[in-house]
């Protein structure tokens, strides 16, 4: 049964109204004479990519079908694997300055136990938009405060935050104190204040570390040591799988000195952890590199952070950190007003792409790259067996401007690509059409 | 007891010359013959082993050869130099209650020239000691506080201050509400227009009073007001305006105001003089400066250099040759130590400005005879001359070595005593002998205190025996006598020893205590001392001043060719003629000559660029931008149209450079969104390293913001009830402010077509507001005006339209394509973001499509930044408009060219390449609207402004430059003092996005 893939387009957009979840994968699909951009190999051309119950089963040159595979011909089509947005506030908020649309930062300082998917609206609008551009996959995390909480790998389709949830918890959330010195008539505190102030901020989070391990260390015990049962301590619990188990640490500094003493922290600690935000990461790459290590890097389009960098820098720090060897993914900026660009991730790639790295290098950055530091590359990132069929169907190669994407599926379930936007633009183009202004 | 002091000083100082006497009366001698003394005459003139006669507070004479008059009592001076008392040309005057209102005076507190700073001269005895102790004897009286800060006075220092004159100058500061108030002015826009709008009230109020006096019949009476007289009568007698200049950019403001105004300005320096001397040469104001320079950068630590800028570092290098440059530039100055927090740095900042290379001449006359010009008193002061006053500052040697002390002043006659002549110091390296041994005794001040002061001195010893070091402890040294301590077990006796003496000259003579209480001599003669100074010789910075200073300054002017020709590149013309391919052109003074297929021109006569593989487009234009500007809102009222965005230009602004490098040539600075009615806008070229006057693109109309929505109803913060809060008034607050405009209109041509009245009727108030919404409604000025939601589009159209204008753009507009028809009836352009959304609730429905849409229904739109990141991509911002809605590639480009130009009705100047326009162009390595492609030169009126190989080499010379400048930090010892300099700090991120973004006041710049 060979169907076009142009039909099943225009079909989604008939069907659509409020975007419906896409249905679970019930017959095997088989997409014939697509190019592949595998990420982990180099780019199959004209393969045919089938994949059952949500998983992506062979990658061969013409694969015989079996009667109850459904068949589309995507020839001289692309097939990426989702773009991952590392760094998002999806599902947790929805208008950036109305206030009762915000779920990302509970009050308080030490937040640990507050996780992401939990208040994952899986009907905001962001979702739809923000797939429609080949992201189908996103980290949602907590903001705020010292620790912010526990981050989610959600994908952008599903009924409820639970069908939603690819993986949690992703990480724990940490804002690293600031360590620079401020000078000037108007600072008030001394030298000496301050760096105390910075001391104090670094010791406190040593001082939490001790106490979950402390904590683990009764709680393991209790059935023995009853006499000393430990009371409850929500906050200290939840960090047990991060400084026990040493799951990812994702520390946000952007500043070189703040970079510094946030590996150090770990090491003496001996804790995992992932930098965010790393501005200055490009200074540090055989530090980060011999430290193993990873960078989540805070957009690619912004002005440098200080007044006397060079003027290209920001473009350039993806090159300059996979010259260094340093793992890195890249993301987009979180917070008002950029929340509702998670979108725009392959440009970000695209302009790193302009200044140094290699096109695949820079697709890496926005797929397979983000899957491994996000842990989740077992089962997305790339396009290998074993792995979800989390993928889209575009007509021109990635990294390339103004792609249309045509088709996309997360673990098999065929994604509905419509969205409030597009639907505005159609009613007001039957506007203008009824006004007769236009034929577009 | 300080307290009492001055309050007692208070009725002295008023009525000291008819006040009764309260007890016994006091005449001191009035009449001094001072001897063998260094004079300083004036600046460049000294007579040696000299005599002054003094009588009664007056110099009656100066010579060598005088002869003392009998009635005289001789005061021998040996070896002591004399100067003119000096004069501290800014010294500020704590208090002054604002709080008291009174009708009679302007309705801003702040602005009050009616204030005089001798009326409440309130300064602590403590901090005229401190004056008197650097040799002040006059001081320049001047308000703390205020926009208009009232008068300045001069007083002298003596025990009872003297006023001296009473009204000197007006003092002017660009101060502003600090955040959280909400009060006008709010901002440095806001402070400006103030100022002028000041100026205009006071000339009106001066000319209305003379108009009802003459005609009282005929007016009703005028309110007296005499905050508008002062002012006004300051100006007509000519005295100077005296500017506060806190930065870089205050040069051009103040410059600007005094021109308007005829001001005959005076300017508080900023310590950046050096970086905007070419703003001063028309009016040559006069300077009074103060020596605060920025301490020591903090680098030690690993990249700790990273918090300064290359500005800063430089301007710690460079600040001590200010003056240096001021002189070298012709201009007068005087010294003052108004914001040194440690008047001790004084002096060793003199000594460091001198040893870099400014005569002491210069420096002594910037405290005597320029001050005393400057203020009318050189004919009594700033010299030591015959009938001048008795004012003379003794010190003990060379005033210019910090180490030399001010022994005494005299004031109008009268001795005020300072500090104790020179004590020999002890520290150094002694011989010392006792007990018929030989020692080597040292005496060090851990301190390392350059000015050996002793009071400020820790004392540290030890002595030297058979190689062994061995401290001294309890010592105590008092003026020239000295006792310490050592463990005698060190030296090869018992217990400890005591040692007693008294310096003269060079040696210690004294006696010891031992165990045995038993009595020794002892002697030390001082080494002469072989190491030489500690400190770094001084020399004059070799840093050369870039414009704007800092990473990326320039520090020669651009070339300008005559002629330009770019042979076989593929042209966006943007024009009617389309794409061409392999086309030349040629530009000539500064301007488009001649597109065509094949275009020669005289060997040598062009500069030839071979365009074969490139493209080449129009400078890009940001019809929205909030770059190269100081201040953005003035949120305190809803209607603020006097405020323009030209007067706080800031061509500092890195972001100028970094647009340039994306192709950027033309931006509209706009003001923020704050209010319905707005400040008037700025049309700029980016010409990185001019002044800000030279950034105003010529011949481009005068515009103005407007906002609707929810920032002008100020719906996203909390704790406010401006009007407006709904859309419902912001519709009635703007058509509020044209009736307004009409009535003020009508008001004027009444009086102005009636020449009776104009003799004998006060005139219409000039009102800069006003003034402005009329230029809207004659169709002299455009609106931008910030708008999302197509209900308040179409309700503006319709409000224009019952006004008789036309809105020239709709900002933002996201909502535009619901009511396109409505715009392009209407003929608005309409300027939106590519693809933003989602950040507040009126933009729910704002879809990326937007652009393209209002383009196919015949609106000129264009796509503008609003963020100083965006405004360096706009190619490939324009090009999403084929991603959202497939625009044609020549149409989506022209988003960001010609249609930005059409909308600020400056298309017959810029925007396509097409001849007559300016030679505003870019030169792209690739196709203009690709990612990949990337900026290879980027040219305004024919000058190169950006080239990626210049680009390279300011880079590499940043680099380096930052790395010198380091280098010589660390090579100067001592330490960093850490709280003096001014905002050293740099940030991280100085924040580039200004769209919707709450700034620290709490109003949006968007």
């Amino acid at each position: 049964m060979n169907k076009s893939i142009l039909l099943i387009f225009t079909f989604s957009i008939l069907l659509s109204n409020d975007q419906i979840p896409g249905k679970e994968q019930k017959r095997p699909i088989l997409l014939k004479g697509g190019i592949l951009h595998t990420v982990s190999t180099e780019v199959l051309e004209g393969y045919d990519i089938l994949f059952s119950k949500g998983k992506i089963v062979r990658i061969e040159k013409n694969i015989m079908a079996s009667p109850e595979t459904d068949v589309y011909d995507v020839f001289g089509k692309h097939i990426v694997p989702s773009y991952i947005a590392p760094l998002t506030r999806i599902g947790l908020v929805e208008i950036g300055l109305v206030r009762q649309t915000h779920d990302f930062a509970e009050s308080g300082s030490i937040n640990p136990n507050v996780k992401a998917n939990v208040s994952y609206n899986p009907d905001s609008e962001l979702i739809p938009i923000t797939r429609s551009n080949g992201v189908l996959i996103a980290n949602s995390v907590p903001a705020g405060g010292r620790v912010s909480g526990q981050s989610s790998v959600m994908m952008l389709d599903g009924w409820t935050w639970e069908h939603a949830t690819l993986k949690h918890p992703s990480g724990l959330h940490i804002n690293w104190p600031a360590m620079s010195i401020k000078y000037g008539k108007n600072i008030k505190k001394s030298e000496k204040k301050q760096r105390e102030e910075i001391q104090k901020s670094i010791r406190e989070l040593d001082d939490m570390v001790r106490d979950v391990r402390a904590y683990f260390q009764i709680i393991k015990q209790r059935d023995r040591l009853s006499k000393d049962r430990q009371k409850v301590d929500l906050r200290l619990e939840s960090m047990i799988p991060f400084i026990v188990e040493k799951k990812g640490i994702y520390i946000h500094a952007a500043e070189a000195r703040q970079i510094i003493s946030a590996v150090d922290w770990a090491k003496e600690n001996d804790l995992k952890i992932i930098i965010v935000g790393g501005a200055d990461s490009w200074r540090l790459t055989d530090f980060l590199v011999k430290n193993n290590i990873p960078v989540i890097l805070d957009k690619v389009e912004k002005i440098p952070a200080r007044r006397f960098e060079p003027i290209h820098l920001p473009y350039k720090i993806p090159y300059l950190l996979q010259k260094g060897g340093v793992q890195f993914c890249l993301s987009t900026r979180i917070g008002y007003p950029h929340d509702g660009n998670i979108r725009n991730l392959p440009n970000e790639a695209m302009r790193a792409a302009a200044y140094g790295l290699e096109k695949s290098e820079a697709l890496r950055s926005i797929t397979l790259s983000a899957a491994e530091i996000l842990d989740i590359d077992d089962m997305v990132g790339s396009l290998d067996i074993g792995k979800d069929a989390t993928f889209f169907i575009s007509d021109i190669p990635p990294m390339e401007m103004n792609p249309k994407i045509l088709m996309a599926f997360i673990q098999g379930r065929e994604v509905d690509l419509n969205n409030h936007q597009k639907m505005l633009y159609k009613k007001y183009q039957e506007k203008y059409r009824r006004l007769g202004q236009i034929n577009q | 007891m300080l307290r009492n002091t001055v309050i007692i000083l208070l009725p002295l100082f008023l009525f000291a010359q008819t006040e009764p006497t309260k007890d016994l009366h006091k005449n001191r001698p009035k009449v001094w013959t001072l001897t063998n003394a260094m004079i300083h005459t004036s600046p460049g003139d000294f007579i040696k082993d000299g005599s002054i006669v003094i009588r009664n507070g007056k110099i009656e004479a100066v010579g060598r050869y005088i002869k003392s008059p009998k009635d005289a009592y001789e005061i021998n001076l040996q070896g002591a130099h004399v100067y003119a008392g000096f004069i501290e040309t800014w010294l500020e005057t704590e208090s002054y209650n604002s709080k008291s209102k009174n009708e009679r005076r302007h309705w801003d507190s702040k602005v009050r020239p009616e204030y005089r700073s001798v009326d409440n001269f309130d300064i602590k005895e403590k901090h005229i000691k401190e004056l008197r102790s650097l040799g002040f004897t006059t001081a320049h009286l001047a308000p703390k506080q205020g926009i208009f800060r009232g008068q300045t006075g001069i007083v002298n220092l003596s025990k009872s201050p003297k006023t001296i004159n009473s009204s000197v100058a007006q003092v002017i500061d660009f101060k502003y509400q600090p955040k959280g108030k909400r009060t006008y002015p709010r901002s440095l826009l806001g402070v400006i227009a103030h100022i002028r709008q000041t100026f205009y009230d006071s000339e009106w109020y001066l000319k209305s009073q003379e108009i009802v006096q003459s005609y009282p019949a005929e007016n009703r009476p005028l309110a007296s007001n005499f905050s508008l007289e002062s002012l006004g009568l300051t100006r007509a007698l000519e005295k100077p305006f005296a500017f506060i200049s806190s930065d870089d950019n205050s040069a051009s403001r103040l410059m600007n105001i005094s021109k308007e105004f005829k001001l005959n300005p005076w300017i508080l320096g900023s310590g950046y003089e050096y970086r905007e001397l070419n703003q001063f040469n028309q009016l040559k104001p006069f300077f009074i400066m103060p020596i605060d320079f920025p301490s020591k950068p903090s680098v030690t630590k690993y990249m700790s250099d990273l918090q300064y800028s290359t500005a800063e570092l430089k301007h710690w290098d460079v600040a001590p040759d200010n003056l240096s440059y001021l002189n070298r530039a012709g201009h007068d100055f005087s010294i003052t130590s108004h914001r040194l927090s440690k008047k001790s740095e004084f002096r060793k900042n003199l000594e460091k400005i001198i040893a870099r290379g400014l005569s002491k001449d210069i420096v002594l006359a910037a405290l005597t005879t320029q001050p005393a010009e400057a203020l009318g008193l050189e004919k009594s002061m700033g010299r030591v001359a015959k009938g001048y006053d008795a004012n003379l500052v003794i010190v003990d040697g060379d005033y210019f070595k910090p180490t030399s002390k001010v022994v005494s002043l005299w004031i109008e006659g009268e001795e005020i005593y300072i500090a104790s002549k020179k004590t020999p110091s002890f520290l150094g390296n002694w011989s010392l002998k006792y007990n018929g041994s030989a020692y080597e005794l040292k005496i060090e001040d851990i301190l390392k205190n350059r000015t050996n002061d002793p009071r400020n001195i820790v004392y540290k010893g030890s002595i030297l025996f058979q190689g062994k070091t061995v401290e001294l402890y309890n010592i105590d040294i008092f003026e020239s006598s000295i006792s310490f301590t050592i463990d005698g077990q060190n030296i090869g006796q018992k217990g400890s020893i005591t040692f007693n003496g008294e310096l003269t000259k060079s040696q210690i003579i004294g006696t010891t205590k031992n165990l045995g209480n038993e009595s020794l001599p002892f002697q030390a003669d001082i080494k002469i001392s072989t190491v030489g100074k500690e400190l770094e010789p001084e020399s004059p910075s070799s840093l050369s001043v870039f414009s704007p200073d800092g990473a990326y300054g320039l520090f020669k002017d651009y070339p300008q060719p005559n002629a330009i020709l770019i042979n076989d590149a593929t042209l966006w013309t943007c024009g009617p003629k389309g794409t061409l391919a392999e086309w030349d052109i040629l530009f000539v003074g500064g301007k488009i000559e001649q597109v065509a297929p094949d275009i020669t021109v005289p060997q040598g006569s062009a500069i030839v660029i071979e365009g074969a593989g490139k493209h080449v487009t129009p400078g890009l234009i940001d019809c929205h931008s909030h770059s190269a500007a100081s201040s953005i809102n003035e949120g305190t009222q809803y209607i603020t149209s006097e405020v323009r965005m030209k007067d706080v230009l800031d061509p500092t602004d890195i972001n100028i450079y970094r647009q340039l490098g994306g192709g950027l040539t033309t931006a509209n600075v706009l003001h923020g969104s704050a209010n319905p009615i707005g400040g008037q806008n700025a049309v700029i070229k980016l010409r990185w390293g001019a002044d800000a006057n030279s950034l105003l693109f010529k011949g481009a109309p005068e515009g103005i913001k407007f906002a609707l929505g929810e920032n002008v109803k100020q719906s996203n913060w909390s704790g406010t009830n401006r009007y407006p809060q709904t859309r419902m008034g912001v519709e009635q607050v703007i058509r509020d402010a044209f009736r307004a405009a009409l009535d003020y209109k009508h008001e004027n041509d009444n009086y102005y077509r009636n020449s009776k009245y104009q003799r004998t009727k006060v005139p219409p108030r000039k009102d800069l507001e006003l003034d402005a919404l009329l230029e809207i409604l004659e169709g002299k000025r455009l609106v931008h005006c910030h708008s999302y939601r197509q209900d308040e589009i179409l309700m503006l159209t319709r409000v224009a339209e019952d006004f008789g204008f036309k809105i020239a753009t709709f900002q933002h507009v996201l909502e535009g394509y619901k009511v396109a028809d409505r715009i392009a009836e209407h003929g608005a352009g309409a300027s939106t973001f590519s693809d933003w959304w989602q950040y507040k609730y009126e933009v729910i429905d704002a879809i990326p499509y937007n652009g393209s849409m209002m383009a196919k229904s015949n609106v000129i739109v264009s796509f503008n930044s609003d963020d100083s990141e965006l405004a360096r991509r706009l190619n490939t911002e324009a090009a999403k408009a084929i991603q959202y809605g497939n625009l044609d590639p020549n149409e989506a480009l022209k988003l960001v060219t010609i249609n930005p130009a059409k909308q600020l009705k400056i298309d017959k100047f810029v925007g396509s390449l097409e001849p007559k326009k300016d030679a505003d162009f870019v030169i792209w390595d690739g196709e203009p609207l690709s990612v990949y492609s990337k900026v290879e030169e980027t040219w305004i009126d024919g000058i190169r402004y950006y080239s990626k190989t210049e680009n390279k080499i300011l880079e590499d010379r940043d680099e380096q430059l930052r790395k010198d400048i380091i280098q010589k930090v660390l090579s100067i010892k001592g330490g960093t003092g850490t709280n003096t300099s001014k905002s050293i700090n740099s940030k991280m991120y100085h924040q580039g996005h200004n769209c919707d973004i709450l700034d620290n006041t709490g109003v949006y710049n968007e």
